[in-house]
């Protein structure tokens, strides 16, 4: 069998047993999500890819660790969000060098229109900053939902939390960032 | 509670349960029976029709944007940065053992050639043993505060 066509719990068999060609198949299939989660949390691109980096090289050393029976990704997205709230954490430490989200445009519009694509960067500019104004487990719940689309289904199993919760985190944070946004208008 | 404030509890609970089924019903995640419950309630109900509203709003503005992406050719490089790191890691780790045992056969010659030497004056090695001593409670002092400083971080809501 290829490593293409290995699922993630035989990759991280082979990466236990020293195999490096494993370890860059599955650095290959996530690096590009481990991106995007991180940025979504952090909302700094070059905090967002050391953290994408850092979280492979976890997986890397605690491969022994990781139990070939329970899905690869929510266990990998958990090593990701510890990474995440390390470096808010050591953010708001040192308050001075926070990051100006002006300068940091992790989301950017769509829109292809010249006329309508002014009035749709201002939007995404009010929406970076209402987003890094939540609360984290808000902001991690909207990224989520928002900017992966994931399932309640795939958001609760990642999260570890029961259905019903994600609905009710989902409305809460939808409600707060409405709010924020609504004071920026 | 007096009969009164019971009623208008429970016309709370109830309305704050139709408010979370929002977000279900926005994101097509509910049950026929929910969705059709739900629907009953939004007729006759002018503050989830207008928050429904903003909802759908919030959907149209974030669905019109996308993540920034970086550069092709750092994708490129990706993995053979993330080698180098891991690399480094392991140099690391040997570093570490190095200066360990390095540590521990210092300290071992410093007490049998030093301290349990008959011909070092004795007030140099009190002078010398308070200093030492004097390191290592400072040490542990250093870490007893990073770990009481670490459980009492007002930033500490930021874990799940």
């Amino acid at each position: 069998m290829t490593k293409e066509n290995c699922d993630d719990a035989k990759l991280m068999v082979q990466i236990r047993k020293g195999d490096q060609s494993a370890m860059r198949e599955l650095v290959e299939r996530y690096k590009i999500k481990a991106y995007h989660l991180a940025l979504g949390m952090v909302g700094n691109k070059d905090e967002a890819f050391d953290i994408s980096q850092e979280a492979f090289i976890r997986v890397h050393k605690s491969a022994g660790k990781f139990n070939a029976d329970q899905r690869f990704f929510p266990w990998f997205y958990s090593i990701i969000s510890n990474l995440c709230k390390d470096c808010l954490k050591r953010r708001a430490k040192w308050e001075s060098k926070q990051i100006d989200i002006d300068d940091n445009d992790f989301l950017l519009v769509t829109e292809t229109n010249p006329e309508k694509i002014i009035l749709k960067k201002e939007a995404a500019r009010n929406l970076r900053k209402a987003i890094m104004l939540l609360d984290l487990s808000s902001r991690e719940i909207i990224m989520l939902k928002h900017f992966r689309d994931l399932s309640y289904d795939e958001i609760a199993d990642m999260l570890k939390i029961p259905k019903g919760t994600v609905m009710s985190r989902l409305y809460y944070a939808r409600r707060k960032l409405a709010e924020i946004l609504g004071e920026y208008e | 509670m007096r009969d009164g404030n019971w009623q208008k509890f429970w016309v709370n609970m109830s309305e704050e349960k139709y408010r979370i089924l929002l977000s279900g019903y926005i994101d097509n995640e509910l049950s026929p029976d929910e969705k059709q419950d739900f629907e009953v309630h939004l007729e006759g109900c002018a503050e989830c029709r207008k928050e429904l509203e903003s909802f759908r709003k919030l959907k149209e503005v974030t669905g019109a944007m996308k993540y920034a992406d970086i550069p092709e050719q750092v994708w490129e490089g990706y993995w053979s940065s993330l080698y180098k790191r891991m690399e480094r890691g392991v140099s690391w780790i040997f570093i570490s053992i190095a200066a360990i045992i390095l540590l521990c056969f210092g300290s071992y010659h410093i007490f049998i050639d030093f301290f349990l030497n008959s011909e070092v004056p004795l007030l140099l090695k009190i002078g010398i043993g308070c200093g030492i001593f004097g390191l290592i409670v400072l040490l542990v002092s250093i870490l007893r505060e990073r770990l009481f400083a670490k459980k009492r971080d007002r930033y500490d809501e930021v874990s799940r």
